[in-house]
């Protein structure tokens, strides 16, 4: 070693004083400032006051005369137009959304080649022109940041040629020892995808390859029942346009089951009052899902009482049939309400549909023996017409794990699912995972299971390539590019084709496939984006063909085991999933980061769902506000223990506990990473099979307080007929029941509607367009897809957690939810309650609320407070009835907002747009595609509030206006009113009598919201009729 | 008489050379009939050069077909002659890719000897006759000179002038006062006698500050009000194409380029393509072939094959009428439903060897100054009459129904 030493300077060289002092601040803070200020001679100085301020007023005067230059902006336009692209003119293409649990044909919006917002496709007879918030909202995920622009091998960027030569040396490896090749995929219904599969099981004669179906949320429990009882392991079809009594146990068949958007159209066709008669529908469930918040009768269950209320409707229906009933092993709580339920099913024969979430074979047995007993199938379900979603096997995935831990799988290719995220036991996955010598994944995000993938082979994400569903038998779609590949993406199928030594062109082959077995006719099938094969579809009344499917009862031994079932401990845990994030394989997108859960209210976040009362025992905080925080607990299942807040939620049954799956994601990028915990650890695997029930969990207080960011934090209406309500019995006898006209008395008149005691002089609203509104509060469910739609059509920012928690949100559609109280004006009367103890009573909801869903949106009044007291005349009144916002006008005063009785005015605190405190969407050039080029982007300091889709009016009108003649009804559609599966919005001319919307605004049901305000509102609203008993 | 006569007999020789011109004109028409019927039935694919196009150029043809008779059955329909075989016939459809040339069953024997003439005598090729339009705009210019260094050299003048008088001025006072014995007055300053001059006409120098103070209010605002205001904008273009010569020249219609016009929000630049469907056959203009040569570049274009290559490069246009992002507009609404002429705002392109100017001003004001004044186009169009019909009593008998009575100045009709 060398002894040579070397200074700095002579300073250190002799270590002074001053030296010393200064080797000890390794950064010296003494700065020229301090200096300059002590400097006496500073009014000497070149530089004084006087030429300070020339100075700044030369630099001031500059800057903003620089500002005032337009910079050169370059128009480049196509050297070679593709024919059917006219810039400025937007493009519908039909496609196929289907990720395996969520299937929807829609219509792609694209500008100038670029797919901005996704519509439902009304030819499709699987999804009815409906969808839902995720399918809606996945057009944003194809502008997500975190997608992989490239092939990885060993976690590398690589070249397509390298990896396709390296995976196929080692398979042709691994076939010449005969090895295991396990292809791990989601519920796939793509009949061009199995074949290309199959193709790929050709090319390797010697391995064995198989395919493995792994759906996160399983509905093994449902296909191994279908198997039982009829010999067939599928997913049944049903009817519920048909279905005129449905009993749900914990079947959110609204929003979370295969297919569901084509229920919930058919659903809502029996929900219509207007003939007399509605669907009648019980929902016996543990949390509140958005199907039982619909239900007219909803009873709160334990999870493991479920099979028990089942068996005792199979009692109840089996004794009327006189067939045999088996002991339920216990006392009911509802056992009324399940004598009710099974009265009206009796009615009912032939036309019901009893309907369970249970993945417990037992459960599902003895529901299809009640269907059975019920003369549903071939009516109302539909075996023979089978779903093809969620067909994956519990046990084979269970097997494949053990496999790969006992290192006997040679190579496995990951197609859709992200098990290292999503299977309960993760661990033992990934530790065999890294024992598979061929580990190919191909996620378009490098999520939890792909970072840990020898070689991820992104696949296009969906908008960007050809493919086909086959989401029922019979009923066909096709996906179609509706944009070049962004990024150096290959579609799976290819990276199949390619590995199997065929030509990767999917195109091809699809169209080829389809020649061969689905239709000859592909331009219309392309064009339709669905192909229904007639010969397929059983015609009705002979679904369930007694040659091909017999009936087998088995349901003695299911009913004993359910029979068996022990009680829960303390606490029940039921797992489930969210109208907005699903299993999280869009936790990246912050639109649906920030859509509020439909029931909760709450964003970016899920938490332990809890009912007020027992919340209250364990002194946790029920309320909900900007200052209200929400207490953690520990929550212990399956030896695992997650952490996480608690929410009030009422008519959780008492005794258990809700949390949504989908959240806590690790590698799903910037948005999703980190936003709540992961429930899927607690999922619960019986005999190889996943259970979202868990009916022994402990909780512990752990003292921690968290903020959750909820968009509505009052629950009840407070005694007011905000949502108006009747029962059907009251309005058969009287179409105004719950609706009575408002009268305001008057000093001098009496009672007078109040559009006749008014301030202002009223505008020409009679002649002209004047553009309105009709919201049927029965047809809508509150799933929420309007609320997405809204936001990618009118560029509304996403503005994070903490501001959505300040109540800044800025979605100019909202949905409220509205509990029903025990607290009433009658009661508090009898009772002689003052009025504070009154109004504070009426705050908290029931233990078990009846639930209704309000959209809100501006209600552009007629007479608008907001125009009368915006000091620049920024909102203004239009001569087609519409309240318009000019944006450059507004200077920020708000006074607008608080004088809107509907506060739906939304005020811009921040710029959104490239802000990296707001690092969402609009913040990253790949993101900003999404945005409409109709719809300006607003700035800093300017309130917003829905336009009635005005430049969706102004297209309308201007396209009658070319084709010189008037504009037809149905013609115009707001973002919202084209979103809603149910048909509950309807938009319109309300001065056209043709106009649909103009026959509803005048039905007995219509009434404006707050119509005593007097401001004259061009939305309508109709009562809730609830087929219910009246003392019910 | 005299008179008389000298008028019949110049009627005479009027109407001798009618006649004259009229027979010539005749003689002449054959000729002609060949030009237009060459022109409408066979420019698109030849040429009366040795320029191919996507059929070969016909100068000298006669030369190499078998005979006249063969090219009338040729033109009149080219495959019967190949099916049967003639072998000269097959040699030219291979030639060309098997090209079907396009059957003139219509045209009878007359009308394709009449165009063969015309491609025996072709015209002689036009010199590019290059417009000196620069030239004249010079002298427009120069004759509307800026008055300001006029102006400001008079005022200099008058300046002299008073300091030279006032000097005058001073020395006769000396010599009056000299004369009349007085002493000579006191020798101020130039400074202290402008200070006693507007000491001593204050109502005269309030006027003039005051009328200065407003002037310069009137000319800060009139400053203010053009920010952001373009009119005129002219900026240099990738290629030095002219309106004048495509749309005012050729009379190709504003809406077979700017087709977006029509269609929907944006008229558009036109794709290369479009360009393509002239200039496949015309690669030359008055300045030479190197401004349609840019656009052969960009598409890679090869004139032999006739295809475009792999290496393009999108043409750079600069945007001229940048209108503010907050602002709609839709040139279909414009175009189609208000039947309003591109020039109205465009200005007079057809007669302007510009690529792009802004003729108007774009500014709000001028946006709703023609609303106001603007009726709407009503006649034939189904969707004005059942406004029409709904709107009744509204409006006085024969009042014109302009766009703001429509709600055409609301902000949320152009502001979303």
């Amino acid at each position: 070693m060398s002894t040579k030493k070397y200074w700095k300077s002579l300073d250190q060289l002799e270590n002074t004083e001053e030296f010393q002092e200064s080797a000890k601040n390794e950064f010296p803070s003494t700065s020229p400032v301090a200096d300059l200020l002590s400097n006496e001679k500073l009014d000497e100085g070149s530089t004084n006051r006087r030429d300070f301020l020339k100075f700044l007023g030369f630099s001031v005067t500059a800057a903003s005369l620089a500002a005032c230059e337009t910079p050169v902006r370059k128009a480049i336009p196509y050297l070679n137009k593709p024919e059917e692209i006219t810039p400025g003119v937007a493009n519908w293409y039909a496609s196929t959304y289907a990720d395996g649990s969520d299937y929807a044909s829609i219509m792609v919006k694209t500008r100038e080649g670029r797919p901005i917002l996704i519509e439902g496709n009304k030819l499709s007879q699987v999804s009815k022109g409906g969808l839902n918030a995720r399918v809606a909202g996945s057009v944003l995920s194809l502008y997500d940041t975190a997608r992989l622009t490239q092939p990885l091998s060993g976690g590398t960027p690589a070249e397509w040629s390298a990896i396709d030569s390296e995976i196929t040396a080692k398979l042709q490896a691994i076939d010449a020892k005969g090895g295991i090749i396990k292809i791990l995929t989601n519920s796939i219904i793509s009949p061009s995808t199995k074949a290309v599969i199959a193709d790929f099981k050709a090319a390797y004669p010697n391995a064995q390859v198989e395919q493995v179906v792994y759906d996160a949320v399983s509905f093994s429990g449902t296909l191994d029942a279908n198997q039982a009882s009829f010999g067939k392991r599928a997913l049944p079809d049903y009817h519920f346009d048909k279905a005129n009594v449905v009993v749900g146990f914990g079947a959110d068949f609204l929003e979370n089951w295969p297919a569901s958007s084509g229920y919930v159209a058919d659903y809502a066709k029996l929900r219509s009052p207007k003939s007399g008669k509605m669907s009648k529908h019980f929902q016996f469930e543990t949390n509140m899902s958005l199907t039982g918040s619909n239900a007219d009768v909803r009873k709160s269950i334990k999870p493991s009482e479920h099979g028990k209320y089942v068996l005792a409707l199979y009692n109840e229906i089996a004794s009327a049939k006189g067939a045999s009933t088996y002991s339920v092993g216990g006392e009911l709580e509802y056992a009324d309400t399940v004598k009710k339920a099974a009265a009206e099913l009796l009615k009912a024969v032939g036309k019901s549909v009893v309907i369970s979430g249970s993945n417990d074979v037992n459960v599902q047995t003895v529901v299809n023996a009640i269907n059975y007993l019920l003369g549903n199938y071939g009516a109302t379900i539909n075996l023979n017409k089978q779903v093809n979603l969620r067909s994956g096997d519990d046990k084979a995935v269970t097997q494949l794990v053990s496999e790969m831990k006992a290192g006997s799988v040679d190579a496995l290719f990951i197609y859709g699912p992200n098990p290292s995220y999503t299977l309960a036991n993760a661990t033992d996955f990934n530790e065999g995972l890294s024992k598979v010598g061929l580990s190919v994944s191909f996620s378009g995000n490098l999520d939890e299971t792909a970072s840990l993938a020898g070689y991820v082979c992104p696949d296009h994400h969906y908008l960007e390539a050809w493919n086909d569903a086959n989401p029922k038998v019979g009923q066909f779609s096709l996906a179609q590019p509706t944009i070049r590949p962004l990024f150096n993406t290959r579609a799976a199928q290819e990276s199949l084709l390619a590995w199997a030594g065929k030509p990767a062109d999917y195109y091809n082959y699809i169209k080829s496939y389809w020649a061969t077995n689905i239709t000859a006719d592909w331009n219309k099938a392309l064009h339709n984006g669905v192909f229904a094969k007639a010969k397929d579809i059983p015609v009705e009344g002979e679904a369930v063909a007694p040659a091909t499917l017999t009936y087998t009862d088995n349901s003695a031994s299911a009913a004993s085991a359910i029979a068996a079932t022990k009680a829960g401990g303390e606490w029940e845990l039921e797992l489930y999933v969210k109208a907005g994030m699903g299993e999280g394989q869009q936790a990246n997108n912050p639109i649906l980061q920030e859509f509020p859960d439909p029931i909760s209210r709450v964003t970016w976040d899920n938490y332990i769902t809890m009912s007020p009362k027992r919340m209250k025992e364990l002194g946790l905080n029920h309320l909900q506000g900007q200052e209200q925080e929400a207490d953690v607990v520990e929550l212990t299942a399956n030896g695992v223990t997650v952490k996480a807040p608690v929410c009030a939620q009422p008519g959780q049954k008492y005794g258990t506990i809700g949390l949504a799956l989908g959240y806590g994601r690790t590698k799903a990028g910037k948005c999703g990473d980190g936003v709540g915990v992961n429930a899927f650890p607690l999922i619960s695997w019986e005999n190889g099979v996943s259970h979202l029930e868990n009916t022994n969990v402990t909780i512990k207080k752990t003292g921690e307080k968290y903020h959750l960011a909820a968009t509505q934090t009052h629950h009840t209406m407070m005694g007011r007929d905000i949502v108006k309500e009747t029962t059907l019995a009251e309005y058969v006898k009287d179409n105004k029941s719950g609706n009575p006209d408002v009268l305001l008395n008057t000093t001098n008149h009496g009672p007078q509607p109040p559009e006749n005691v008014s301030l202002w002089d009223n505008h020409d609203i009679a002649k002209g367009h004047r553009w309105g509104m009709s919201i049927d509060l029965n047809a809508c469910i509150g799933c929420g897809a309007c609320v997405v739609n809204c936001s990618l059509e009118n560029n509304v920012p996403v503005v994070g957690k903490d501001e959505v928690r300040r109540m800044r949100e800025m979605h100019w559609l909202r949905i409220d939810r509205y509990y029903t109280s025990d607290m009433t004006e009658e009661k508090a009367e009898a009772e002689g309650l003052g009025a504070i103890n009154k109004f504070h009573q009426m705050e908290d909801p029931s233990e078990n609320p009846q639930v209704s869903f309000q959209p809100v949106m501006c209600q552009h009044c007629n007479h608008a407070p907001c125009e009368t007291v915006c000091p620049v005349a920024a909102t203004t009144h239009s001569n087609e009835g519409l309240n318009q916002m000019t944006y450059n006008r507004c200077i920020g005063t708000r006074y607008c907002a608080n004088n809107c009785p509907y506060k739906v005015r939304r005020f811009n605190w921040f710029r959104y747009r490239d802000n990296d405190k707001f690092d969402f969407h609009m913040n990253s050039d790949l993101g900003k595609m999404v945005l409409n080029p109709d719809v300006i982007v607003r700035e800093r300091g300017v309130i917003e509030k829905c336009s009635l889709c005005v430049q969706r009016i102004q297209a309308g009108k201007l396209k009658a206006k070319k084709a010189g003649r008037k504009v037809k009804d149905g013609e115009i559609q707001t973002a919202c009113s084209a979103a809603c599966t149910t048909g509950a919005i309807k938009f319109g001319d309300l001065n056209d009598d043709a106009m649909e919307v103009t026959t509803l605004a005048k039905d007995p049901r219509s009434y404006n919201l707050l119509a005593e305000v007097g401001v004259q509102p061009n939305v309508y609203y109709m009562t809730k009729v609830r087929n219910i008993e009246n003392e019910a | 008489m005299d008179n008389w006569r000298a008028h019949w007999s110049n009627s005479l020789k009027a109407l001798s050379l009618t006649v004259l011109v009229a027979c010539a004109t005749i003689s002449a028409s054959h000729a002609q009939d060949g030009e237009k019927l060459f022109k409408q039935n066979c420019a698109s694919c030849h040429t009366t050069t040795t320029k191919k196009l996507t059929g070969p150029g016909l100068e000298g043809v006669f030369d190499r077909v078998p005979s006249e008779e063969w090219a009338i059955a040729w033109v009149k329909n080219s495959q019967n002659l190949v099916k049967a075989g003639d072998p000269y016939a097959v040699k030219i459809f291979n030639e060309y890719n098997q090209t079907l040339m396009t059957p003139f069953e219509f045209l009878s024997d007359e009308e394709i000897t009449a165009i063969f003439d015309y491609i025996k005598n072709p015209p002689a090729p036009e010199e590019p006759v290059i417009v000196d339009d620069g030239g004249t705009e010079d002298a427009e210019e120069s004759s509307s000179t800026n008055p300001l260094p006029i102006l400001f050299t008079i005022g200099l003048l008058f300046f002299v002038l008073i300091i030279v008088l006032s000097g005058a001025q001073k020395s006769l006072q000396t010599l009056v006062n000299q004369k009349a014995g007085l002493p000579a007055p006191q020798d101020r300053t130039f400074g202290q006698s402008i200070a006693d001059w507007f000491k001593k006409n204050k109502a005269l120098v309030t006027i003039l500050i005051l009328i200065l103070v407003l002037g310069g209010l009137k000319y800060a605002w009139d400053e203010m009000m053009n920010i952001g205001v373009y009119e005129g904008y002219e900026p240099e273009q990738p290629i030095a194409y002219s309106h004048k010569i495509h749309a005012g020249e050729n009379g190709v219609a504003c809406v077979y380029c700017h087709f977006g016009a029509e269609k929907g929000r944006a008229a558009g630049i036109p794709p290369a393509n479009v360009c393509m469907n002239c200039h496949k056959y015309i690669d030359e203009g008055p300045s030479g072939k190197g401004e349609i040569a840019k656009i052969y570049a960009a598409l890679d274009y090869n004139p032999e094959t006739q295809t475009y290559g792999p290496n393009q490069k999108p043409i750079e246009w600069v945007r001229v009428h940048n209108l503010p992002d907050h602002v709609y507009f839709n040139h279909s609404q414009h175009v189609v439903v208000g039947k309003i002429e591109c020039e109205t705002c465009h200005g007079p392109v057809k007669d302007e060897y510009t690529v792009g100017k802004q003729f108007a001003p774009l500014t709000m004001g001028w946006c709703i100054n023609c609303h106001r004044e603007t009726g709407l186009q009503m006649a034939d169009n189904g969707y004005y009459e059942d406004m029409h019909e709904r709107y009744k009593g509204k409006f006085k008998k024969g009042e014109t129904i302009t766009v703001d009575k429509m709600g055409g100045l609301e902000c949320g009709k152009c502001h979303y």
